[in-house]
């Protein structure tokens, strides 16, 4: 039995074996909690806490702090942040990984490989963040270190896929294939940027071209609209225009040589969207505002050949059915007067209701507002008709 | 100056003597300038094939101090390699290949580009080809690298080295370097493709161009070519395709690299590349694989505005060769490789005869056109690469 141990060594091992059979050990487990305090001895927890109190978990602590010698040289310290980082890592505790590889590259070790697998780690934590900047300048940091470190050499070229800069993505990729021809990782990548640089060239081309193709399109509009002789009224200077004055200038420029007119002239400021176009046979389609003030009541065409005239359109509008605001059944063709307006002076010119749209606009008094040319209605020898006429200047058709 | 003469044994042995890196410098570069004059003919190259003590003299003295001699010697050795019965000498007793290949690595080294031209002429046929191609592989620097430095850049910025096109061209005549160059576990054809564009050079772009020419003649390959891990068509497309506008349709029909060119779009310069990208997509159409993606890719309408340009009348004839097969209907069962098909007797000498009569109607156009063209302008012809003295 062991009590019956010779006492006579030195080394108080017998002193120590008789405290033990005598007195009560006091750090046992209690009953009551021994769960918890089981999960606080370091070899039997289950998952560390966030943060190590050393008043709650001492035990813990104090390994930390053997780990985390500073008396330790600066290679192992950084040695130790770059597993600890590495775990967290695994973890996809990303941020704390990166804080771990911080520490590590604080150190300033010699070892530049151990640096750069430091670099290229925390490029890869702030990749899984979504940091591409921070990722990048990682790699490139990895990269002057260890220029062969394959792996820094595919985040780099990763990074750049992220901001499409497939031009040095590609490159990026080939230093790695001069190290590694046969990395498949690195062969794919590099087949995806190819890929999608070639993607975007096409697309920069094809933008070029539409670009061009409206401008021409464009100006062979306002070349005949000015062939023509038709006027476009200048519309006031708003501070919407003002934001657009680059783009004027550069219109103005092909519009210059056009006698003072410009695209803002053709802008709808209408609802509908709708504007003057040339159509294949070199005829001109204006959209056309009909406007009948007595019921406050409007119509459009959203495409009035020049070579149709009015009496074409107000047949069908007011063919077969008339308008349900027409209360009085008084809007048929042959009742109506036309009219428009010169709006500098408020004075009313008659219009010839078979007349062609080109030879009304063609006329030295009217000027086409907003790219949308308006004409009024109204219904021969009517009431409504004597007054609104009245007070005003009004040139009759002969 | 001395006269370019050959020389008795005893002339010879003095300026053997002369021809090493000791010798006093007036004297070697006198001696260095006969013996380049010497190789500037023909019967001066046959006398000095005899003479290796001479070869590896030359070998030596790219060595020396002196840039003037230096340049006489590979001055030497490129015409010296410019003649076919010279190359077993080269190699073999005078062992030219390790020097050029270890210089040839150097970034700084000033006769780059003689170095290439040399190794382009050494591998031009197929004997000597097959010993510069093993000698790269096994005891020198390899293909890999070769490829790297054609693709890279500035590698030497004293020299282009544009004529690595036409050593690969010409290596790739050999199985053993296609395999190299086709092979799928690397990125190797797809680094060649963009220099069938580059403005800058002939030589390279004809280079590149014969050897994806030489890499379509395996028709297992093709597929893989075709395919969007190498995507060989739009490389072949593009230098024939010019700035006519083409319709929405026809363009969005086209390879991304082929749609909405710019109106400024310049066609290949030198017809004989023009020949060499059409017969490439002929080879390409051996296969009804291949024909269908070529079908699908709209290569036909580039052809059609090629065809419209052309005016040479041996590319207009490989441009509606392909234009045939490219409109005509797919071949019966059992001729879908036209490469495969095995021709009756009679028709093959009917075929033969037909491409005889057309290969003289073809020579006949051309005097023709040749004659039209001002009488003050020679005929150049284009001999393997080396330069008269």
């Amino acid at each position: 039995m062991a009590s019956q141990v010779q006492d006579d060594s030195d080394d108080g091992m017998g002193d120590f074996m008789d405290k033990f059979r005598k007195q009560k050990y006091e750090g046992a487990f209690k009953e009551d909690n021994w769960e918890e305090e089981f999960d606080k001895v370091p070899m039997f927890m289950k998952t560390a806490p966030e943060e190590i109190d050393p008043k709650t978990h001492p035990d813990l602590a104090c390994l930390q702090s053997i780990i985390h010698d500073d008396d330790r040289p600066p290679e192992e310290q950084a040695r130790t942040f770059k597993d600890e980082g590495n775990d967290y890592f695994k973890e996809k505790k990303y941020k704390r990984a990166i804080l771990s590889y911080t520490e590590g590259l604080k150190k300033k070790c010699c070892d530049s490989e151990l640096n750069a697998i430091l670099h290229t780690n925390r490029a890869a934590a702030h990749f899984h963040l979504g940091n591409m900047r921070s990722s990048f300048n990682d790699a490139v940091a990895a990269k002057k270190l260890k220029p062969d470190h394959l792996k820094a050499l595919l985040r780099g070229a990763q990074c750049c896929m992220e901001f499409r800069n497939y031009g040095e993505a590609l490159q990026w990729c080939e230093e790695g294939l001069r190290i590694q021809p046969a990395d498949r990782k690195l062969l794919d990548l590099r087949a995806s940027a190819d890929k999608l640089k070639r993607a975007a060239e096409r697309d920069a081309r094809k933008a070029k071209a539409k670009g061009k193709k409206d401008r021409t399109k464009r100006g062979a509009l306002l070349g005949a609209i000015r062939e023509r002789g038709i006027k476009l009224l200048k519309p006031e200077r708003s501070s919407k225009h003002s934001s657009d004055s680059e783009e004027e200038g550069r219109d103005r420029g092909t519009a210059a040589a056009m006698a003072g007119m410009n695209l803002d002239g053709l802008g709808s400021q209408e609802a509908t969207g709708a504007t003057v176009f040339l159509d294949e046979q070199g005829t001109l389609h204006w959209p056309v505002l009909f406007l009948y003030p007595e019921h406050r009541q409007t119509d459009f065409i959203s495409a009035f050949s020049e070579s149709a005239c009015f009496l074409d359109h107000l047949t069908v509008m007011f063919g077969e059915e008339l308008p349900s605001w027409d209360t009085d059944r008084k809007y048929h063709p042959q009742n109506l007067q036309l009219y428009f307006e010169n709006f500098k002076t408020e004075e009313l010119h008659q219009v010839d209701l078979k007349t062609p749209l080109l030879k009304i606009l063609q006329h030295d008094r009217c000027f086409v507002k907003s790219g949308t040319p308006s004409i009024i209605i109204l219904v021969k020898g009517s009431a409504f008709c004597k007054e609104f006429l009245s007070g005003k200047k009004v040139y009759r058709l002969k | 100056m001395m006269q370019t003469t050959m020389l008795s044994d005893e002339e010879a042995e003095e300026m053997l003597s002369f021809l090493t890196l000791e010798a006093r410098a007036d004297l070697k570069g006198q001696a260095t300038e006969h013996i380049l004059g010497i190789t500037g003919t023909k019967d001066g190259c046959r006398y000095l094939r005899g003479r290796p003590d001479f070869l590896r003299a030359l070998l030596t003295l790219t060595r020396d101090h002196s840039i003037a001699i230096v340049k006489d010697c590979y001055h030497a050795l490129v015409n010296l390699s410019a003649d076919e019965t010279l190359h077993q000498a080269l190699l073999k007793d005078a062992n030219v290949l390790p020097t050029l290949f270890r210089n040839l690595q150097d970034p700084d080294y000033d006769f780059a580009d003689r170095i290439c031209t040399i190794l382009s002429n050494l591998s031009r046929h197929k004997k000597t080809c097959k010993e510069v191609f093993r000698v790269l592989q096994e005891e020198e620097i390899g293909l890999a690298k070769i490829v790297e430095i054609f693709c890279s850049e500035g590698y030497n910025n004293k020299a282009p080295l544009h004529y690595l096109g036409p050593l690969l061209s010409n290596l790739t005549q050999l199985p053993e370097a296609r395999q190299f160059i086709l092979d799928k576990e690397r990125c190797v054809v797809q680094r060649l493709l963009p220099y069938t564009q580059y403005g800058d050079s002939t030589v390279r772009r004809g280079g590149v161009v014969g050897t994806l020419r030489n890499c379509c003649f395996d028709y297992s390959h093709h597929e893989w070519l075709l395919s969007d891990a190498v995507d060989i068509l739009p490389f072949l497309l593009l230098p024939l395709a010019g700035p006519e506008e083409l319709t929405e349709e026809e363009n969005e029909g086209l390879p991304v690299d082929l749609q909405y060119l710019p109106e400024d779009k310049k066609r290949e310069e030198d017809p004989d590349i023009r020949k060499m990208l059409i017969e490439t997509m002929l080879l390409l159409t051996a296969t009804k694989a291949g024909r269908q993606i070529l079908d699908k890719k709209n290569a036909y309408a580039i052809m059609r505005e090629f065809h419209n340009w052309e005016r040479e009348p041996p590319v207009v004839a490989a441009c509606e060769k392909l234009v045939q097969v490219l409109i005509g209907d797919e071949p019966e069962s059992g001729m879908e490789n036209l490469l495969e098909v095995d021709i009756p007797e009679d028709v093959e000498v009917k075929l033969k005869d037909m491409d005889e009569k057309e290969q003289e109607q073809l020579e006949r156009e051309k005097e023709e056109l040749l004659k039209s063209e001002s009488e003050n302008k020679e005929n150049e012809s284009t001999p393997p690469d080396g330069l008269s003295s």
